[in-house]
């Protein structure tokens, strides 16, 4: 069968030090020390996290054409759950057991609460809480995060090396080396390697090569 | 005892119709990895991936139909001013109008922009650059510079680069001043 279902670990672990969970040239992604930890398992083997406490983001969703800088680089506290997919095997040296006093620090009376938010987070992004089985989230397939956000919809970032793509309510980043598309409310932009095609909403259209 | 056999025969069909679909799903997704950016993490994450680029061309495509039309004569690009009237005629209030130009009234700055119409710098590359300001006093005109929206800074990297209306801005003032000195001259 190639459909498994995942399973979300019962112990409640928290982070016992500030963590690097994403660094590339592009983005940071950090959790501070204290953050509630849950690993999501896949045939007992972990494949990835629901994290909740304080986490920060950092992404350059800026895009260099011959017309001037475009975008407004990201920059968020993470404060509400979000998923990762991808296991680093530093983040397990990191963790040690959640007690009751941590729990209610981040808003949640027991760990079953936490464990039921966590599965709330997972089949909102996994669907019907199924997962692929196949070399899926290892070292060599990147990373994916889902963060809550305001309308209590999903911005994901998908990252895989130099790989880059990142939506979220009102901006879409996709990056591979040179090559950068930015879609945001008030334009589109694709460049690859100083070529770029600029659509400002309503106004013009700009092609440079 | 037929009966049995047909039940069998058919559940058979069944198992290897189920069976061919999964094989081209794989078939499919090999395809698809090896002409480039494949996270194996499942179809729900490839699906939405596959959405939002769908996302990015449409926007793409439907900004493109407004701006450009392609006929048998080739390819116009027009503005079409009926539909974008109300945008062009948002007032700007004065006090917006002199925090921008206010933010170009100095030689240090204008000094800045000059070295970023280049390309991106660092700190200390604008620095070296402009040797004859403090790194304290280049800092807050970049944040001066960066509060106005003329310049933008990158939030992993560091590295300080000049917007769309910085550029214009800066090609503005130089334009504007020619003109002034020429005609002095005259």
């Amino acid at each position: 069968m190639i459909w498994k279902n995942y399973q979300l670990d019962s112990t409640v672990s928290k982070a016992t030090e500030d963590i690097t969970l994403w660094r590339t040239g592009k983005g940071i992604l950090e959790i501070s020390k204290d953050t509630l930890v849950l690993p999501i398992k896949l045939n007992e083997q972990r494949k990835g996290y629901v994290f909740h406490g304080h986490g920060k983001l950092l992404l350059d969703t800026v895009v260099e054409t011959e017309e001037g800088a475009i975008g407004r680089p990201v920059e968020k506290e993470i404060i509400e759950p979000f998923l990762m997919l991808g296991d680093i095997e530093e983040i397990q040296q990191h963790l040690s057991t959640a007690d009751k006093e941590d729990l209610t620090e981040t808003g949640y009376e027991s760990e079953q609460k936490f464990v039921t938010k966590a599965e709330e987070l997972c089949d909102q992004f996994l669907g019907r809480g199924r997962v692929h089985n196949h070399r899926c989230f290892g070292e060599d397939h990147g990373f994916v995060f889902a963060f809550l956000n305001e309308a209590d919809k999903l911005d994901i970032l998908v990252a895989k090396d130099s790989k880059l793509v990142y939506k979220a309510m009102d901006i879409v980043f996709v990056s591979n080396k040179n090559k950068v598309v930015l879609k945001s409310p008030s334009e589109v932009v694709c460049t690859d390697n100083g070529k770029s095609v600029i659509i400002k909403r309503g106004k013009s259209l700009i092609i440079r090569k | 005892m037929s009966e049995d056999l047909k039940e069998e025969m058919k559940e058979l069909k069944e198992e290897i119709a189920n069976l061919k679909e999964e094989l081209r799903d794989i078939v499919e997704r090999k395809q698809k990895r090896s002409r480039g950016i494949y996270i194996d993490v499942g179809n729900r994450v490839h699906d939405y991936v596959e959405d939002v680029m769908e996302g990015v061309a449409e926007g793409i495509h439907g900004e493109l139909e407004k701006s450009i039309f392609i006929g048998p004569q080739g390819v116009r690009i027009f503005r079409n001013r009926k539909l974008y009237r109300k945008e062009d005629e948002i007032e700007v209030s004065f006090h917006k109008v002199a925090k921008v130009m206010s933010s170009l009234g100095h030689e240090h700055r204008l000094g800045i922009l000059n070295e970023l119409m280049s390309g991106g710098k660092y700190i200390n590359e604008l620095q070296e650059q402009l040797s004859e300001i403090t790194t304290s006093t280049l800092s807050s005109h970049l944040n001066v510079l960066e509060e106005a929206g003329l310049v933008v800074q990158e939030k992993v990297r560091g590295r300080y680069l000049i917007t769309m209306p910085g550029r214009t801005a800066y090609k503005m003032a130089r334009r504007v001043t020619r003109f002034l000195e020429r005609r002095n001259h005259k």
